[in-house]
């Protein structure tokens, strides 16, 4: 018996290799790992520029914040972003010049941020209580996001190209005079890809956290991608077989990405309030993985039970399916 | 013509193609639907108090500035602090001043505000002779509603490369190139109606969503259907390269992902952090999303004159492209 799971488990290392799923894992790598470190830990956004147009020279403002321009049309064309604010002092009265930005309260604290920093009254210190710096913050966050894409959405699109590429090679219909169990054959698939999942978590995470910070949440990152990869392996094994080829199947794909995905992001990214968001099983996951990054305490027993109840049924589920595709091939 | 017609016959067929130009329309309903409000408050700064302690003048005068969340005990209002996903200030009355707190993962914006706060509401009483000119610019942006909906016709527009890519390489995998090549048809009419498959296709559906989720005057429309026109052309045209270059639909699927990301991320990243007069923006219109993408968001803004910069792009893009192809095809058929 285990003669035959090697026999079986070789022969999808093949066909991984031989479709590619490695070359694409590692170019995602690249990708994902250039992103992080070239552009997002880099992303800030700064505090509202002042600028200051005063001729005679009547303050002496040194704040950090200021920027002295020549003239009124320099003052007027600098505050054109809607997010600076211009200071006039060329006449008597100062005047605060600035562009509504659309939101009436950022605009009434630009406006009295602007008379602060003419005050010079724009000074302090906050006490700050987290543990993460801004950096180590944006590098957990976007690692978080892009594991859990890279195995909802790629991992899945590669269980899917291997089994249509079996599919049209046949081979379902050889496995049902095989004397080989059923579950071997989308056991063997399952360990291949989980392997390959977990290797892609600890390199991502390794790369992009640095390896000090990654020793430290790796345990609780692997469990999760354990789970999430588990399902969604099956979840696309369940599509693969269902679905007469891989045009339809790359439009549900497509789908997933978009509907399932997206509001995930946008729920846990921005801190949008969407009461609904509870609803969607995806949103729990992408959570649990991102508390796994941030340390923060796990998830209780329950969601355990959950996820292990739901890959049961789903291989349950993948087996009956697999049972009636092998019928109905005859 | 009738090659054309048996092309779209092919096409009623399959409901994979239909429903990639149904897609951006679903995502343009969806996105209109949320309301700008829950958009909204991601932009404005966000504090927190806690109930017991938040004398009502403060947390009234917070309120002028940005939203504010109150909390039943000060370790709730810690942990809403420390959340990695939001940007939030906690603040705790302290005598006659206030006190404030972060989590030290905020933006530069908010780390800013929070060590200057505690001195501007000290000083709140205090009125200087200050004239304060406040000038409301007429825009249709709604910030990153805006930002979705130009990103979601951006995607639009480029579905066409989606849809010519698979079409082509699955008629590669079925063999029906060959046929193609031993047909009596010439090169020209082959590229003609698969490119105009593409084009249909693509400016239908971003026609339809912009109509969705745009307010466009009449004075606009036309420069607005030119830069549909022309980049549905540009997308169609590299569905063809993408169909010439791959050689299955595992290689096709990852051609077009890479170019999806291509054409997708950097415009939103030059549109959101490059200043427009910097060189690196003028860079930008390297790629043919970019000029889309940015002409695009000057409707938002209502300033069209920045519109002819992006359609002079979008122009050379397709001259460009389409001799590129022309000199791939001759090479390709000696």
């Amino acid at each position: 018996m285990w003669n035959e799971f090697f026999g079986l488990l070789k022969k999808d290392f093949r066909l991984m290799l031989s479709s590619k799923f490695f070359l694409l894992a590692l170019g995602s790598f690249v990708l994902y790992s250039c992103y992080i470190n070239f552009v997002y830990v880099k992303l800030d956004q700064g505090i509202y520029p002042v600028y200051l147009y005063d001729p005679q020279d009547t303050k002496s403002i040194t704040s950090e914040y200021v920027a002295r321009v020549g003239s009124r049309e320099a003052l007027e064309a600098a505050c054109a972003d809607r997010y600076s604010v211009g200071i006039d002092l060329s006449e008597g009265k100062p005047e605060l010049y600035l562009l509504a930005s659309g939101l009436e309260t950022a605009d009434y604290y630009r406006m009295i941020w602007g008379e602060a920093v003419l005050n010079g009254t724009a000074d302090g210190q906050a006490e700050v209580i987290g543990a993460d710096n801004k950096e180590m913050k944006s590098r957990r966050e976007i690692t978080a996001e892009f594991l859990f894409f890279e195995l909802s959405a790629v991992g899945f699109l590669g269980l899917a190209s291997m089994l249509f590429k079996e599919k049209q090679m046949g081979v379902i219909r050889v496995h049902g005079i095989l004397p080989v169990r059923r579950s071997m054959f989308i056991f063997s698939k399952l360990l291949l890809l989980l392997v390959s999942d977990l290797v892609f978590a600890v390199v991502l995470t390794g790369v992009n956290l640095g390896f000090s910070y990654a020793v430290e949440v790796l345990p609780a990152v692997l469990l999760q991608a354990g789970i999430l990869s588990l399902i969604m392996a099956l979840v696309g094994f369940l599509c693969a077989v269902r679905l007469p080829d891989f045009k339809q199947f790359s439009l549900f794909y497509l789908v997933l990405a978009v509907f399932v995905t997206t509001p995930v992001f946008l729920a846990g990214q921005t801190g949008i309030e969407w009461g609904w968001i509870i609803y969607h099983p995806m949103y729990h996951l992408f959570a649990a993985m991102k508390s796994a990054y941030f340390s923060m305490p796990a998830k209780s027993a329950p969601y355990y039970l959950v996820c292990f109840g739901a890959v049961l049924l789903l291989f349950l589920l993948a087996c009956q399916t697999l049972n009636r595709e092998m019928a109905k091939e005859g | 013509m009738s090659g054309l017609r048996y092309q779209l016959k092919g096409i009623r067929r399959d409901r994979m193609c239909i429903l990639t130009f149904l897609l951006p329309v679903v995502v343009g309903i969806a996105v209109n639907l949320l309301s700008g409000v829950s958009f909204q408050s991601i932009s404005e700064t966000s504090f927190g108090v806690v109930r017991s302690d938040a004398a009502d003048d403060m947390a009234a005068w917070l309120r002028q500035s940005g939203t504010v969340t109150e909390y039943e005990t000060l370790e709730d209002l810690c942990s809403a602090v420390n959340d990695p996903s939001t940007q939030m200030i906690g603040v705790i009355q302290a005598g006659e001043t206030i006190r404030t707190f972060i989590s030290g993962d905020e933006l530069e914006v908010n780390r800013v505000i929070a060590d200057t706060l505690p001195q501007i509401y000290e000083n709140r009483t205090e009125t200087l002779p200050v004239k304060r000119t406040l000038i409301h610019t007429e825009t249709d942006n709604e910030g990153l509603k805006s930002l979705l909906i130009a990103i979601t016709l951006v995607t639009a527009m480029f579905m066409g490369c989606t849809f010519n890519a698979m079409n082509i390489i699955s008629e590669k995998e079925e063999g029906i190139e060959f046929i193609n090549q031993v047909l009596p048809m010439t090169t020209r009419s082959y590229v003609v109606q698969k490119i105009l498959l593409g084009f249909i296709g693509g400016t239908d559906s971003t026609v339809v969503t912009a109509l969705i989720c745009m307010r466009i005057g009449l004075a606009q429309a036309l420069p607005f259907l030119l830069i549909i026109l022309l980049s549905a052309y540009i997308s169609a045209l590299i569905g063809l390269f993408i169909g010439i270059f791959s050689n299955g639909l595992m290689i096709g699927i990852v051609n077009i992902k890479i170019v999806m990301i291509l054409f997708l991320a950097p415009p939103v990243f030059f549109y959101l952090i490059v200043p427009d007069n910097a060189a690196v923006f003028w860079i930008s219109y390297i790629l043919p999303s970019s000029a889309t993408f940015y002409g695009i968001m000057d409707l938002f803004n209502r300033q069209f004159a920045k519109l002819w910069p992006a359609l002079a792009a979008l122009l050379a893009h397709a001259v460009l492209w389409s001799i590129v192809y022309k000199l791939v095809q001759m090479r390709r058929r000696p």
